[in-house]
């Protein structure tokens, strides 16, 4: 890929008042204390300003974005509500950022063929808010969900709690219209769920905003089932929880979800106002739930139970109705916001292993944070192999961030090592870049470029993400790129 | 150099590539478009590397296949004399039932794959529509048969593939766990490529759990729009695994059509399974033994015969009803799956209109339903000579990107040239 995008100088006042033009100049941003919070996205270490902020409401307004920004030579990078954590959205070198957030609208919902068209910038529990009088909703649940929007999980190949069952993004995402970085528009895929050819939408989906921008996506909507119980089952120990899950998988059911929340995650929640009444002194908390028809519950519900004593459960709640389960989750998705009490900053690791192999590689895990002196936590979606450990710190200790740091990178190659993988769901961007070679020969990262320059061949759209260059991995190494010098 | 003595090059160098596997076609063999005089069957990645890399280097194409079974798909290929076979890439190579996933070759027969994880408890969900299919044929071709609705399209089961790219560089994309978003999902692009952006070395595949509960049913219903509206509430119940809906055309144009059969498996917890079968059908039905549901409807759905055309037609669920009554009348023999919604029309020509006039008057009619919107066309089999330079891909979409691909994945258009949409 050329380099020839690179941005090293400030835009000019012409770029700028052109891309005004285009979207008016209340969606265009340039002042420096409105690109601020364009500088990142929720991997707030890897901060860079942007030259400008274009927020178009429209696919012809995004298109024209893209060929100003191509006529000045001016790289650019996709947007949506910036909650990656990843580093997909991040404008390096003054890239322009197109943030789709205002292009809001629920295009249709076709409630009989089961399908919706929503611009990007539709936040994913609007959708199912929207359509849930038709019975209906969107199965991908990020945790993020009451924020990101559909076009970012498009990028990032979204998945959540309830990918267990309902699979990630790409398993719901029939169409897409996308502005190619030539400025060209292209309609990948057909809402019947096969176009003749190659499965661009299925290259497109967590491409990571580097193969264009999604300016419409035509999504899969799924009935609500008739009935979910929600369980929570109380271990003294994490590896006994997951055995539980393993022994879950191997009976045949297929839970909604399999979520663990480890003790030192459940504290910080009992002490924070998401408190869902869990006994701190229990090991770990695996929330299990299942949806479906409401005749198999119980007898489904029986089965879970008889695994779970021979496991050693100390004890088994299922919720009796919505507002328990909604307690019982709170446990779950109120952890990243309970952390945050214990130190300024939250670094949320993604990393997935062989499901069988989770209770060896979370006792190593901890043992890697104690090692370095961290305080680290985990919760995970053990139903997919897919980790979390969260640890807290101080960005201002530069030990400390070093510390984060190298303990990040053990933690990736134990999962590497077991036969797992870098990122589950929040993606490469520039966290993850220039770790593909542990998992990747340089022929592998090849034949990523080659579908990435057949779509974006000169780098124009959101570079330096995803694919380790040379000039890359100076970019991203953490010491060259001066972490410890973000402003606070 | 006559195109002889460089052909006896190339198979000089792939022999001392990979040892014992080129074969000689005398006489030449005929598939997919193409005259083969030789075939060559590597029997591991290092092998099939080596071959490619010879294959690139003298520029000769090559039609690539597994065990041959859906040759008749796609364009006839363009210049090729040799075929590369993955029927030796045989075995499976790591199997972990505690966590449901499989590593197999791609020459490792569908069957052979199904019997070792059903011993363990689990099933392989890749549905082909036919028998005696490879794993490679089956993602080559994105392959799916009537258990779609329950195993969701192939793409679905694939967790990683190791691929051989047309320069004889071996590559790999995704793993072996079952959640995973790091780099580009190239496994989609290569799941229904038809062989020609890489040839498929192995791949990591996730299984289901065999149900606790199978049960087959069927039900007749005279009017369309009964037939339409109760097998897509049929589809729509939980434990619906398989649901389609037969028929055969009037006996004579403009006579009253026979019924229309629907055929229907659910698979899950047993409470749920009986509950749909008593809602499809009130106060019991004697169950169909076996796999017989799905058997029929696996065989209804490529019984075409050499002269016969067959179209798979990708519509909405709301559209199915009137697009299949029309084919019908036109004399399609159909299988109909109502979610995800597709029609197999399968038209035979009649003794007296065996040409190709005939031929072009479905495909008239099938032009005519794809411009009416929101239908996608392949043609999965064409009498050859109604076949000429159409593209059975119909309408493909963004062939510019689609040749932009290729272009980086097979500069040279080695593998299966021309046998992909937009010629490809």
């Amino acid at each position: 890929m050329s380099e020839k995008f690179s941005n090293p100088e400030a835009p000019s006042p012409i770029l700028i008042e052109r891309l005004s033009g285009v979207v008016g100049a209340d969606n265009c941003l340039s002042r420096p204390e409105e690109l601020f919070a364009y500088g990142c996205d929720g991997l707030t270490l890897d901060a860079h300003l942007p030259s400008a902020v274009v927020l178009p409401r429209t696919s012809d307004q995004v298109a024209e974005a893209v060929a100003i920004c191509r006529e000045f030579g001016h790289a650019f990078v996709p947007r949506g509500a910036g909650t990656g954590l990843s580093g997909g959205a991040v404008p390096l070198n003054g890239a322009v950022v197109i943030c789709c957030s205002r292009m809001q609208s629920i295009l249709e919902v076709d409630a009989d063929n089961r399908l919706a068209v929503v611009q990007p910038g539709v936040v994913n529990a609007h959708l199912s808010e929207a359509i849930r009088h038709l019975g209906l909703f969107y199965a991908p649940d990020p945790s993020s969900q009451q924020a990101c929007t559909i076009g970012g999980n498009v990028a990032e190949n979204s998945g959540g709690p309830h990918t267990l069952k309902y699979g990630t993004t790409t398993n719901h995402v029939l169409a897409v219209e996308m502005v190619l970085p030539d400025a060209s528009r292209v309609r990948l895929g057909s809402p019947t769920g096969f176009a003749p050819g190659y499965d661009l939408v299925g290259a497109a989906v967590g491409s990571e905003g580097t193969l264009g921008i999604v300016t419409e996506i035509t999504v899969r909507l799924v009935e609500i089932p008739e009935a979910v119980e929600t369980v929570l089952a109380i271990f003294d120990e994490v590896p006994a929880a997951c055995r539980l899950v393993g022994g879950i998988i191997r009976s045949g059911m297929v839970p909604a979800a399999l979520e663990v929340v480890d003790q030192r995650t459940i504290r910080a929640v009992e002490a924070s106002v998401y408190k869902a009444g869990l006994p701190t002194d229990a090991g770990a908390v695996l929330i299990i739930e299942l949806d479906g028809a409401a005749c198999e519950m119980d007898a489904q519900l029986q089965r879970i139970r008889e695994l779970a004593e021979g496991e050693g459960v100390r004890e088994m709640r299922v919720a009796r109705d919505a507002r328990e389960r909604t307690l019982f989750w709170r446990a779950r998705k109120g952890a990243f916001g309970a952390m945050g009490r214990l130190a300024p900053d939250l670094y949320v690791h993604d990393a997935v292993v062989p499901r069988a192999r989770l209770p060896e590689v979370l006792e190593e895990i901890c043992a890697i944070g104690d090692r370095h002196g961290l305080t680290l936590s985990n919760v995970f979606h053990a139903g997919d192999g897919n980790l979390h450990p969260n640890i807290s710190f101080d960005r201002r200790d530069p030990d400390e961030l070093a510390r984060v740091l190298a303990a990040g990178k053990e933690m990736l190659e134990l999962c590497v090592r077991v036969g797992g993988v870098l990122t589950g769901e929040h993606g490469v961007g520039t966290e993850k870049r220039d770790y593909m070679g542990m998992l990747f020969e340089p022929a592998d990262l090849d034949a990523m470029r080659r579908l990435r320059d057949a779509f974006n061949p000169d780098g124009v759209c959101n570079p330096g993400k995803l694919i380790p260059t040379t000039r890359a991995c100076t970019e991203s190494n953490p010491k060259a790129r001066g972490y410890d010098e973000v402003p606070l | 150099m006559s195109a002889e003595v460089g052909e006896q090059a190339t198979l000089d160098a792939l022999e001392a590539v990979a040892e014992g596997s080129v074969c000689l076609l005398d006489p030449p063999e005929r598939v997919a478009g193409s005259r083969l005089r030789a075939r060559v069957e590597p029997a591991d990645g290092e092998a099939l590397a080596g071959c490619l890399d010879v294959l690139s280097r003298h520029g000769e194409s090559v039609l690539v296949m597994g065990s041959g079974t859906r040759m008749h798909w796609g364009n006839p290929a363009r210049g090729v004399s040799v075929a590369l076979s993955s029927r030796r890439l045989n075995g499976i190579t790591e199997f972990d039932p505690a966590d449901g996933v499989i590593q197999v070759r791609a020459g490792t027969p569908l069957s052979e794959v199904s019997r070792r994880v059903e011993s363990e408890g689990w099933l392989l969900p890749l549905d082909s529509s036919g028998a005696g299919g490879t794993v490679g044929g089956a993602l080559a071709t994105a392959n799916c048969g009537p258990r779609q609705r329950g195993f969701g399209p192939v793409r679905d089961a694939v967790l990683g593939i190791d691929t051989v790219l047309a320069s004889g560089e071996r590559t790999r994309c995704g793993a072996r766990v079952v959640k995973n978003v790091t780099g580009y999902d190239l496994a989609k692009l290569y799941v229904g490529s038809l062989g020609t952006l890489a040839v498929i070395e192995k791949v990591w595949l996730r299984l289901k759990p065999i149900p606790a509960c199978v049960h087959q049913v069927e039900r007749s219903f005279d009017a369309v729009e009964d037939a339409f509206a109760q097998a897509l509430a049929a589809s729509r119940r939980s434990s619906a695994r398989a649901v389609g809906l037969v028929a055969e055309p009037p006996s004579v144009p403009g006579a009253h059509p026979g019924p229309w059969r629907l055929l229907a498996e659910f698979a899950g917890e047993e409470p749920t399974v009986r509950a749909d079968t008593e809602w499809l059908v009130p106060g019991g039905a004697p169950g169909v033994e076996g796999e017989g549901i799905v058997e029929e409807l696996r065989a209804r759905q490529v019984a075409c015969s050499e002269a016969g055309l067959h179209a798979r037609i990708h519509l909405l669920p709301g559209a199915l009803a009137g697009v299949a009554g029309r084919l019908r009348e036109r004399g399609a023999h159909l299988v109909v799956y109502p979610e995800p919604a597709v029609v197999h029309a399968r038209f035979e020509p009649e003794a007296d209109d065996p040409g190709p006039d005939g031929c072009d008057g479905v495909l008239g009619l099938l032009e005519e339903i794809r411009g009416a919107g929101a239908a996608e066309i392949f043609i999965e089999s064409l009498p050859a000579a109604a076949s000429g330079e159409r593209d059975v891909f119909a309408g493909a979409g963004c062939l510019e990107l689609m040749r932009a691909i290729k272009g980086r994945f097979d500069p040279d258009g080695i593998l299966n040239p021309g046998r992909f949409a937009g010629g490809i």
